[in-house]
C-alpha cells in the first residue's frame, strides 16, 4: 500500500459569446456637469467583474480617471438591452457596447473642446481628465470644464450609446451542420498540468498543484483574470474529484441537500496554483479582450484523470473520480480486468459502459 | 493605456466584502408576504386531484397560485430561437421530477405559508421512472416529455439528432493504423452559489410590477416573465444587477415568474427565497454527458478521423440542452483539427430535474472526454503527449467542424508556455511550432483538403 504521484495534461479551447452568435448588447452614457460619467448598461455582475472591467474600458476610451466613472446597472427602466451575463460575453460583447458608447462620448467631448478653444477636434485628445492640444500640452481645459460648458454655455448633453451584436450564424446544412458565417467570437485557449496523489489503499485523490497557461486575449484586469482563472480551477477540481448531484446514479435517491452532504472543494483541497497569463488579441474585442469566465473549469478534470492515469495506471472516465471508482478501477487493474479490448487495428476501452451493452435500440460503432 | 490592464479594485469588492451590498434578500418592503413552493414528492406522476380549497382558507394565506392563475403556462427558453416551449411554470396534470413545482403559497409568515403547501390536497398516481439516458431509445421505456418523446425530434430539417458530418470517415478509418476507442461520462453537478435563488416582487400603484430579481439575465428575464404574464415589457421593472454567485444557475429565471404572480394575486409585495435544500435538489444543474469517441490515428500520430456519439441528459424538459448540444457539436474536435468527422447527439429526457447552464455550458464535460481520450490515444502509440497534442494543433487556417477558418488558434501556443512553465523539454521541431498557417510536415496530404480559403474571420 503506497502513495503514488503522477501529471497529467489537457488543452482546451472555448468560445466567446452565445453558440452562433445573435445576442445583443446595449449601452449608455451621460455626462454630469462636472464632467463625471456615468454608464448605464443592463449587464448582470455575478462576481464576474463586469461592473469593474466595462468602467475601466469607458474611462480608457473617454480619458478620464476610473473614479470619474459611475456604473448602473440597477435596472430594466434606465439601462438599455443585455442578453445576460453569460457565455462568457460580458467582456467581449457588452464591452463593446460600452466602447462604442464612450467613443461617441469622447467625439462630442472634442466637438466642445474644439469650439471651446477654437481649434480643430483633429488636433485634440483627452487624457486623464484633460483635453490638450496634440503637441501643445500646456493648452488645454479639463474634462470637467467642457461638461460645464456644454450644460450652461452651449445647452448640450454630453452623451453617447452603443450597441454590439455578432450577426446569428445559421445551420445552412443541418445533415453536415455546415454554418453560414462563423458561429461565435474570438476563441480563448489553455492548457493544464494536473499533479496528483493517489493512496492506492484508500482511493483517495490528491490534486498538489495545478499549473495552467491561458491565452485571454488582452488582460484587462489581471487581478480579476487571476481570480476567474484561480476560482475556475478549483471549481474543474470539484467537476474532476468530488462534486456529483445523484452520488447513486442510477437511483435518484440520497442526493445532498447541504453544504455538509454535497461536497465542493474546500481550502483543504486547495492545491497549488501557478498560472501563466498569454496575451494574443482579439480581432474583434474591446482592447483585444476574449472571454475567459466559463473556460477556466474545463482543462483541470481531464488533466487530473491523466495524471491519475500516470500514477497508478488506471483510466477512470465516469466522473467524479471517487476513491470508490479509483479503488474499483485499481481492484480490476489487479485482476487483469482492466485492459481495453485489442483486435487487428481496434483498441476499445470502456465497453462496459457503452450504449450497446444497455440497448439494441441504439447501433453505434467504427 | 494605464486604465485597460491595471489592476484596479472591483468595482463593488468593498461593499461585498463588508457586508453591505444589497442583494435581494436584503430587500425589505413594507407588508411584504413570503412565500413557499409545493413541490412534487414522485420523479413522474400523474396528478388526479389538485385541491387548494384547505389551504387557501387558512389564516395568513393571501394567495394560493396554481397552473390555472398562469396567462401563458408553457414558455420555452428557447422560443425565441425557434424552439417550441415544453415546460409548464407550475405543473398541472403531471410532475415529471421531484422537486417540480405545483403551487406556490404567499402568507404572513414562511412557516405559515409551508403549512398551507402542506394543506394542499394532492393525489398522485405514480408511474415507473426513467434515470439512465442510455436506456430512454428503448421501445418499453417511459414516455418522459410530452412534447418532444423522450429525445428531441425538432432540429433543422426535421432531424431528430444534432450531426456533424465533414471529410469521408470511412475513408479515414479504413486508412487508419489504429482505431482508439472511449466511453466518458460526466455527472450533474450543482452551481452552488451562496446566495439561492430568490426575488421580491412588487405590485406598484400604477398597476406595474417591481421585481427584485437575482437573475443573471434582467432583460431575458424580462421576456420570460412578460411572456408567462402576457404584458408588455412597460408593465414590468426588473431590479437586480448584483447576483450573489450564478455560475448558469440564475439564468433559467427560476423565481421571478412565480413571484410576481403571487405579488398580483395578492396584490402585496411578496418575497420567495428559496432553502438551500430546494437549491440544491430542485434548481437546474449542470447536465450529465455520455460521449463515445472513436479515433481512427496514423502510428505516426495523426488523427485522421473522429466518429463521436453523445447523449446528453436533459432531465425533465428541455430549457437550453439543444443550445448546449449544437455547442457541444460544434467544438467536438477540441483544440484539434480532424478532417473527417462523423458526430451524432441526442438531448434525451430523464426524471431528473432539468438541466441548465452552468461554467462552460456544453464543452466542459466534451473537453474532459477529448482530452483523456488524446492521452489514451498518445500512450497507445507510444508517444510523448505533447507532441501527440502539439502535432494535431489547430492553426491558422484550418476548418472547424462548421468549415469556418480558425483566425488565431493558440493550442501550440498555451502548450509551449505550459511546458515552460512546468520544466518540461520540447525537442527543437516542437519548440519552433507557430500558429500559422500549415505547411512542409505539418500539412500531410490527408490535411490538404482542410485548409480554410483563407482568413475573414
Amino acid at each position: 500500500m503506497a502513495v503514488h504521484r503522477g501529471k497529467g495534461l489537457a488543452t482546451v479551447e472555448y468560445p466567446t459569446g452565445m453558440n452562433q452568435n445573435g445576442d445583443p448588447s446595449q449601452a449608455w452614457i451621460k455626462v454630469k456637469p462636472d464632467g463625471r460619467v456615468d454608464v448605464f448598461s443592463g449587464t448582470a455582475d455575478i462576481g464576474n467583474g463586469s461592473k469593474t472591467v466595462q468602467s475601466q474600458i469607458v474611462a480608457e476610451t473617454i480619458g478620464v480617471p476610473y473614479d470619474w466613472v459611475t456604473y448602473d446597472n440597477s435596472n430594466t427602466d434606465s439601462s438599455p438591452m443585455c442578453t445576460g451575463t453569460f457565455a462568457s460575453r460580458a467582456t467581449f460583447v457588452a464591452g463593446n457596447a460600452v466602447l462604442k458608447a464612450a467613443r461617441q462620448v469622447r467625439e462630442r467631448i472634442l466637438a466642445v473642446a474644439s469650439r471651446e478653444l477654437e481649434i480643430d477636434p483633429a488636433d485634440l485628445e483627452v487624457a486623464d481628465g484633460s483635453v490638450s492640444v496634440k503637441g501643445t500640452p500646456a493648452k488645454s481645459m479639463g474634462v470637467d470644464e467642457v461638461a460645464g460648458a456644454a450644460t450652461f454655455v452651449h445647452g448640450e448633453l454630453l452623451t453617447g450609446d452603443g450597441a454590439h451584436l455578432n450577426p446569428g450564424a445559421a445551420i445552412i446544412d443541418p445533415t453536415t451542420g455546415e454554418v453560414d458565417k462563423p458561429p461565435h467570437a474570438a476563441i480563448s485557449y489553455a492548457a493544464c498540468t494536473a499533479e496528483v496523489e493517489v493512496d492506492d489503499e484508500t482511493g483517495d485523490v490528491r490534486v498538489l498543484s495545478l499549473t495552467q497557461a491561458y491565452d485571454i486575449g488582452r488582460a484587462m484586469n489581471p487581478t480579476l483574470v487571476e481570480g476567474q482563472i484561480d476560482g475556475g480551477a478549483v471549481m474543474g477540481l470539484g467537476f474532476g474529484l468530488l462534486e456529483d448531484c445523484y452520488p447513486y446514479y442510477p437511483t435518484a435517491e440520497h442526493r445532498g441537500d447541504g453544504m455538509n452532504t454535497y461536497h465542493v472543494p474546500t481550502m483543504a483541497e486547495l492545491p497549488e496554483i501557478k498560472n501563466v497569463l498569454m496575451e494574443n488579441p482579439s480581432s474583434g474585442g474591446p482592447y483585444g479582450a476574449k472571454g475567459i469566465g466559463e473556460m477556466s473549469n474545463n482543462a483541470q478534470p481531464a488533466a487530473i484523470a491523466n495524471a491519475i492515469h500516470d500514477a497508478v495506471g488506471v483510466w477512470v472516465t465516469e466522473f467524479p473520480i471517487t476513491p470508490e471508482r479509483v479503488l474499483a478501477a485499481l481492484d480490476a487493474k489487479s485482476e487483469g480486468r482492466s485492459e481495453p479490448r485489442r483486435e487487428g487495428r481496434v483498441v476499445a476501452f470502456d465497453e462496459e459502459l457503452s450504449i450497446n451493452s444497455f440497448t439494441s435500440a441504439k447501433t453505434w460503432g467504427a | 493605456m494605464k486604465v485597460v490592464g491595471a489592476r484596479l479594485p472591483r468595482y463593488d469588492g468593498v461593499g461585498h466584502v463588508t457586508g453591505r451590498t444589497t442583494y435581494v434578500d436584503d430587500v425589505r418592503v413594507p407588508g411584504m408576504l413570503h412565500a413557499a413552493a409545493l413541490r412534487s414528492p414522485h420523479h413522474n406522476a400523474r396528478i388526479t386531484r389538485l385541491d387548494i380549497g384547505a389551504a387557501a382558507a387558512m389564516a395568513g394565506v393571501h394567495a394560493v397560485v396554481t397552473h390555472a392563475d398562469v396567462p401563458l403556462l408553457v414558455y420555452g427558453h428557447l422560443s425565441g430561437a425557434g424552439i417550441p416551449g415544453d415546460e409548464p411554470l407550475l405543473a398541472k396534470d403531471h410532475v415529471r421530477y421531484r422537486g417540480q413545482p405545483i403551487a406556490l403559497v404567499a402568507a404572513d409568515t414562511v412557516d405559515i405559508a409551508r403549512a398551507a403547501c402542506a394543506a394542499i390536497e394532492v393525489d398522485y398516481e405514480e408511474l415507473p421512472a426513467l434515470f439512465d439516458v442510455r436506456l430512454g431509445f428503448d421501445g418499453d421505456a417511459p414516455v418522459i416529455n410530452d412534447t418532444f418523446g423522450n429525445w428531441y425530434d425538432q432540429y433543422e430539417g426535421n432531424l431528430d439528432v444534432r450531426q456533424i458530418r465533414k471529410g469521408d470517415i470511412d475513408a479515414a478509418m479504413d486508412a487508419a493504423d489504429l482505431i482508439v476507442s472511449g466511453v466518458y461520462r460526466t455527472q450533474s453537478v450543482e452551481q452552488v452559489p451562496l446566495e439561492t435563488q430568490v426575488c421580491v416582487a412588487i405590485p406598484e400603484p400604477d398597476g406595474r410590477l417591481t421585481i427584485h430579481t437575482c437573475t443573471q439575465a434582467m432583460y431575458f428575464s424580462l421576456g420570460v416573465v412578460c411572456s408567462h404574464l402576457q404584458l408588455p415589457m412597460s408593465q414590468v421593472k426588473m431590479v437586480g444587477g448584483t447576483v450573489g454567485g450564478g455560475f448558469g444557475g440564475k439564468v433559467d429565471t427560476a423565481s421571478d415568474t412565480l413571484t410576481a404572480l403571487a405579488a398580483r394575486k395578492s396584490g402585496q409585495p411578496v418575497k420567495w427565497r428559496w432553502t438551500r435544500e430546494e437549491e440544491m435538489l430542485a434548481s437546474g444543474n449542470r447536465g450529465p454527458w455520455h460521449m463515445e469517441i472513436i479515433d481512427a490515428v496514423t502510428s505516426d500520430g495523426w488523427i485522421l478521423g473522429r466518429k463521436m456519439l453523445t447523449i446528453h441528459d436533459a432531465g425533465a424538459y428541455g430549457r437550453f440542452s439543444v443550445y448546449g448540444l449544437t455547442k457541444h457539436s460544434f467544438h467536438h474536435t477540441g483544440a484539434y483539427s480532424i478532417p473527417n468527422l462523423h458526430f451524432d447527439g441526442y438531448v434525451v429526457f430523464t426524471n431528473k430535474i432539468p438541466t441548465t447552464a452552468m461554467r462552460g455550458y456544453g464543452v466542459t464535460g466534451l473537453s474532459t472526454a477529448i482530452e483523456v481520450h488524446a492521452e489514451r490515444v498518445a500512450r497507445e502509440l507510444g508517444m510523448d503527449p505533447y507532441e501527440f497534442r502539439l502535432k494535431n494543433a489547430n492553426r491558422v487556417n484550418d476548418t472547424s467542424p462548421n468549415r469556418i477558418a480558425y483566425e488565431d488558434p493558440s493550442t501550440v501556443e498555451v502548450l509551449q508556455s505550459l511546458a515552460a512553465a512546468t520544466g518540461v523539454e520540447l525537442g527543437d521541431g516542437l519548440r519552433a511550432m507557430t500558429r500559422e498557417q500549415r505547411s512542409g510536415d505539418m500539412l500531410p496530404d490527408h490535411l490538404v483538403a482542410q485548409i480554410g480559403s483563407g482568413g475573414g474571420h
